[in-house]
């Protein structure tokens, strides 16, 4: 019988695009886990993020970072959790932290994550994002959970003109293709 | 068309799903007096009106919430927009 070898490997292949005044990189340095608030839970989960990573608990439409964590909100009750993972900040460690104050599911492998940078990167995202992505109206730390053509994204602005987009692994090449398009054709 | 959602803001229509008459809310008990002739209107028979009408949308590409929408259809105008979980709590429906 044949010897399989398995490899990890990204979905796009640690993706680093130039395109006109956009920058596109797969970020495979990020780690996800989602996390449910149990029932009348919602103060117990709240102290949890707080004295485990001194992480606020994000309001409807802002997601809070502290440190190399950050929280997503996804729906009402629920987030995720993005995370650069380190020696002592593993996937154990964080569904370990929140064992009695959360529901805790991994999502690492479920999604493909992309970061969309540089002076071209709003007016790119203009174009198939129906969001509203005015700094006033999605200011930095602003998440959403929305579509571009027909996929579900979860979009965060990190900066001036640097948004995470996450969507689902299984359709990665489409999303790359849909966000890769509109930046070759909003490009100056 | 844009439905202001409660908790987010404005957000654009094509994000969400339309399900139907708000009163979708009131499921009959089961196994009340009636209860035959009471689902049968609750599946069935709906109001059809020109003008205000609740309806409930489901944000789907969104935050997964249900809305309860007041909305003209005439003229598509929006007047009111609540989360269900709200509207479902007020007429005193536990969760």
């Amino acid at each position: 019988m044949a010897d399989f070898s398995l490899k990890a490997a990204p979905v796009l292949g640690g993706l680093d695009l130039s395109i006109g005044q956009c920058k596109l990189v797969e970020r495979t340095d990020i780690a996800l886990i989602s996390a449910a608030v149990p029932l009348d839970g919602r103060t117990a989960f709240e102290a949890r993020l707080k004295t485990e990573w001194n992480l606020d608990t994000p309001s409807p439409a802002t997601s809070t970072r502290a440190g190399p964590m950050r929280a997503i909100p996804m729906t009402a009750d629920q987030m995720m959790l993005a995370f650069e993972p380190g020696p002592t900040l593993t996937e154990a460690s964080v569904h370990a932290a929140l064992d009695s104050d959360a529901y805790t599911t991994t999502q690492t492998d479920a999604w493909v994550i992309l970061e969309l940078s540089g002076a071209g990167a709003t007016t790119a995202l203009e174009r198939i994002c129906p969001v509203d992505l005015d700094a006033e109206a999605f200011p930095v730390n602003g998440a959403a959970r929305t579509t571009m053509e027909h996929l579900g994204v979860l979009i965060v602005r990190l900066g001036t003109d640097c948004f995470l987009l996450l969507s689902a692994r299984s359709s990665a090449q489409s999303f790359l293709h849909a966000v890769e398009i509109s930046c070759d054709w909003t490009a100056p | 068309m844009i439905i202001n959602h409660p908790l987010l803001g404005p957000r654009d229509a094509a994000e969400f799903v339309y399900l139907g008459d708000a009163n979708l809310i009131n499921r009959p008990e089961g196994l009340g007096d009636n209860a035959e002739d009471a689902m049968y209107d609750h599946v069935y028979l709906r109001d059809n009106p020109a003008g205000i009408h609740r309806e409930l949308w489901y944000h789907e590409q969104g935050d997964r919430s249900w809305l309860v929408v007041t909305r003209n259809t005439l003229t598509h105008e929006v007047t009111s927009v609540e989360l269900a979980r709200d509207v479902a709590r007020s007429m005193g429906r536990s969760r």
